[in-house]
């Protein structure tokens, strides 16, 4: 075990990231010495809580707890409390030092989704500007 | 049983296509036959297609796209001379088959020719310039170099079995709909842009992976050569970018394939989404092409002007500026959809921004030769070709970026002439540049210099006498994809532009006679020092070939150039670095994995391009299968003994002892 910590001790370098300073053949995979056990507890709590939300919403729907207009507000803030989950409990996103890199992709992919998404919801809403409006093309008709 | 398939959809009735086939066909058996006959192909299968080594994909990668350049290039020379015979008469391609013709020419070029290219040089050299022995996941860099392969021949496969699509590259709805392209020839386009799609993400996955992860100890970001840049911010922008590219077409699938409306005009669809979306992916997807060709150009440069690269730091900053900004443009492409003139200008703007950080490198390379001692070989050629040409093309991009005249040449031949200066100038000059320079590397011996002068001059001057015409008459107005022409004024522009194809395709020929001679000279331009330009990154390290393994030792990284510094250190002390302690050393074992799956894949494809549904089945579950299999294999590694590291590296050491004492430039 002492042996492969050696192997792969890990370094930090000037620009402040680490990384394994590894010498194992490509495409191997690094195992962290995180336990199975508490790998596991971290899987289960974020299926439970996954669940939970997802439930949570459906339920929602059934019941009158919530003003009907505000259903939609509801669903997305159970949405995003879901995308959470997922971050913190699967893909393992933390504020830890160790996570520079997680975190930096994750800015990337959301700056990259509001883009995206933004630019064409803006786009699309003025696809029509140069139309005339539709009563002024029922005069031009009549 | 056979879904849609018939004796039909073979082209008996059109002589060229089935001519040109047959003649591709009977190449195709006949070296399959030699590789047997020979008994070739226990070497090619245990070296080559099962191989997960980065350097083997990577020159399989570049080999097709060779292949598939030319297959896009001989689309070109049959549409230029269609345009140059039809000034008022129907020339010799009926409008379906142009159609047919100008969108397979898009379709490969762009998919199958500049992104495998491009993606081939990153395999060869990345990993070497990190100084690690291979990539994050080797095996899955050979699905992804076979699930390419797999796109590129279902495009060639519709040239004999039904038909190719005739909506463009990028096939906007409603042609692309069932109602007005009801053949298979938008169903081809889709599973093999689909297919080869997801071996490009599997490719930016690897290498974002990679260059995150995996580099040598001490190779800080800030180290790291100009090439590893790039290919980070392309890897980036390529897992960013295809996911929307795969939706966007999923989308058009299911409207074709189950009567969705994503796109249709009925029941809620709307056609210009598509156009929008596809952009999203689109003007990425054109950074993603050039910011590796950026990179190669950074390295050749600074090579061959036997000086460190300038403003380092600024090429950097300026790579991550357009890494990002390439996402905040594609509204340029349709500027003429029907947005008002505060989304037009916003989107007009930003691309004009945009065309900063192109600038910022333009004038980094110039002052990286500047007071160097610059030498003028093949690379470097393809490298000054480049800054000037794509000068003009990023300047014609910026006057295409101002809406009110884009509404004058939107679809113009000036359009196509731009895109052709910034992709051939820019893209293609950047991978002839590459591959002349890594050839040494990958084969251990250099390419002819004289053929490869010629090959450059050839294209260069036939790319020009080829795309002014074009600016010119697209000023005139002509637009693009016009099967026939009846205004005199054209004609003289593009009969131009077809003497520019004749040149240009000299230049084709002599790039082709340049590798002939190569090879059967290769003892005469052997590069016995695996150093042959007087490089400065860690590739130039290794031997040429390097071994499987890449460093015997993973190098110890001081500083920006890390092998130049090394080698320096030689020449001042007059010593080479005392020998490492070698030790053995794993490596992940050959897995015909990725040539299964390709399999496969093809079989999906073709059965779901033609209606086959049990076949569908057989091929994903072979698919899955193969998957499961590997996933379960116990020993995915082998070892390399010490005594053989030992012996490869002790031979490299002493040709590079050899090359000290023979040494007669400058010492520090
Ligand atoms: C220097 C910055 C650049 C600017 C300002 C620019 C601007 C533009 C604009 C405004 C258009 C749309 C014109 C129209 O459809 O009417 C366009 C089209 C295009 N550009 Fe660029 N461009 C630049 C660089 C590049 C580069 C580097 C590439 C590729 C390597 C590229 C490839 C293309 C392609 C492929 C198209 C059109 C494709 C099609 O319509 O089929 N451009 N560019
Ligand atoms: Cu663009």
């Amino acid at each position: 075990m002492s042996n492969a910590d050696d192997r792969h001790a890990q370094r930090r370098d000037t620009d402040g990231l680490e990384r394994y300073d590894i010498d194992t053949a490509p495409g191997d995979e690094y195992l962290g010495d995180t336990e199975v056990g508490s790998g596991l507890r971290g899987y289960v709590i974020g299926l439970g809580l996954a669940t939970l939300l997802t439930i949570a919403s459906f339920w929602l729907l059934g019941t009158n707890l919530i003003w009907a207009p505000g259903i939609p507000v509801a669903l997305v803030v159970l949405a995003i409390a879901q995308m959470g989950v997922h971050l913190v409990f699967f893909l393992h996103i933390t504020t830890g030092p160790d996570n520079t890199n997680n975190a930096l992709a994750l800015a990337f992919g959301v700056l990259i989704v509001v883009l995206v998404i933004g630019g064409s919801i803006w786009i699309m809403a003025n696809l029509d500007h140069n139309l005339m409006p539709m009563n002024a093309i029922m005069n031009m008709n009549r | 049983m056979l879904g849609k398939l018939s004796w039909d959809v073979i082209p008996f009735d059109q002589p060229l296509p089935m001519i040109a086939s047959a003649v591709v066909a009977l190449a195709i058996l006949g070296v399959l036959a030699w590789v047997f006959l020979a008994g070739h192909f226990p070497y090619l299968w245990r070296e080559w297609i099962t191989s997960v080594d980065h350097k083997r994909i990577g020159v399989m990668y570049t080999l097709l796209a060779l292949l598939m350049l030319l297959r896009g290039f001989s689309d070109a020379v049959m549409m230029r001379s269609q345009q140059a015979l039809a000034f008022q008469a129907p020339g010799y391609l009926p409008p379906d088959h142009f159609n047919q013709v100008f969108s397979a020419h898009g379709t490969i070029m762009i998919f199958f020719g500049a992104m495998p290219f491009v993606i081939g040089l990153m395999n060869l050299v990345v990993p070497l310039q990190l100084g690690v022995r291979d990539v994050a996941f080797p095996t899955l860099n050979s699905v992804s170099f076979w699930l390419t392969a797999t796109g590129a021949l279902l495009v060639n496969i519709s040239l004999v079995i039904g038909e190719f699509a005739r909506t463009g590259w990028l096939p906007y709805p409603p042609l692309s709909e069932t109602a007005y392209s009801p053949g298979v020839g938008v169903d081809y386009y889709l599973w093999a842009v689909q297919i080869s799609g997801v071996g490009t993400l599997l490719t930016g996955i690897n290498f974002v992976t990679t260059i995150l992860k995996m580099r040598a100890p001490g190779m800080s970001y800030l180290r790291m050569s100009m090439f590893c840049w790039t290919s980070l911010a392309a890897s980036l922008l390529i897992v960013a970018a295809f996911p929307i590219l795969t939706a966007t077409l999923a989308m058009l699938t299911l409207d074709r394939y189950f009567g969705f409306h994503f796109f249709t005009n009925e029941a809620g669809g709307n056609m210009l989404m598509f156009v929008n979306l596809i952009w999203a992916w689109g003007h990425p997807e054109v950074y993603i092409l050039v910011l590796p060709a950026f990179g190669i150009f950074s390295e050749v440069i600074s090579t061959f002007s036997s000086k460190p690269l300038f403003g380092y730091r600024s090429m950097v900053a300026a790579t991550l500026f357009i890494c990002i900004v390439s996402f905040m443009v594609w509204l340029h492409h349709f500027f003429t959809m029907g947005a008002g003139a505060d989304v037009n200008a916003a989107f007009g703007i930003a691309t004009s921004i945009i065309a900063v950080g192109t600038g910022v490198k333009i004038y980094n390379w110039m002052f990286t030769m500047y007071g160097g001692r610059i030498r003028f070989a093949t690379p470097m050629l393809w490298s000054l070709g480049f800054m000037v040409t794509f000068v003009i093309g990023g300047m014609t991009g910026v006057l295409l970026a101002v809406p009110p005249a884009d509404f004058l040449l939107h679809n113009s031949l000036f359009l196509v002439a731009h895109f052709h200066n910034v992709i051939i100038g820019g893209v293609l000059f950047g991978a002839f540049a590459g591959y002349t320079y890594w050839f040494p590397k990958a084969f251990g011996f250099r390419l002819h210099e004289g053929w490869g002068k010629l090959a450059f001059w050839l294209t260069l001057i036939g790319f020009y006498v080829t795309f002014v015409p074009l600016y010119a008459v697209g000023l005139l107005g002509m637009t693009r994809r016009m099967q026939h022409f009846d205004v005199s004024a054209w004609y003289p522009w593009v009969l131009a532009a077809g003497v520019g194809m004749l040149i240009t395709t000299a230049g084709v020929v002599a790039q082709i006679v340049q590798l002939v001679v190569s090879i059967r000279q290769r003892a005469a331009l052997r590069d016995a020092t695996g150093d042959p330009w007087d490089g400065r990154s860690l590739e130039w390290a290794t031997p040429s070939p390097p071994p499987v393994f890449n460093f015997a030792a993973l190098p110890h990284v001081e500083g920006e150039e890390p092998y130049w510094s090394i080698k320096q250190r030689a020449r001042e002390q007059n010593r080479l670095r005392d020998e490492p302690d070698y030790e053995p050393i794993e490596m992940p074992r050959n897995s015909p994995t990725g040539f299964i799956c390709a399999f496969f894949a093809t079989v999906m494809g073709f059965a779901l391009i033609w209606h086959i549904w049990w076949m569908v089945a057989l091929g994903a579950l072979g698919a899955l299968a193969t998957f499961v299999v590997f996933a379960w294999r116990d020993i995915p590694e082998y070892v390399i003994p010490a005594a053989e590291v030992a012996r490869i590296d002790r031979a490299n050491r002493s040709a590079r002892r050899e090359a000290l004492v023979t040494y007669t430039g400058p010492r520090p």
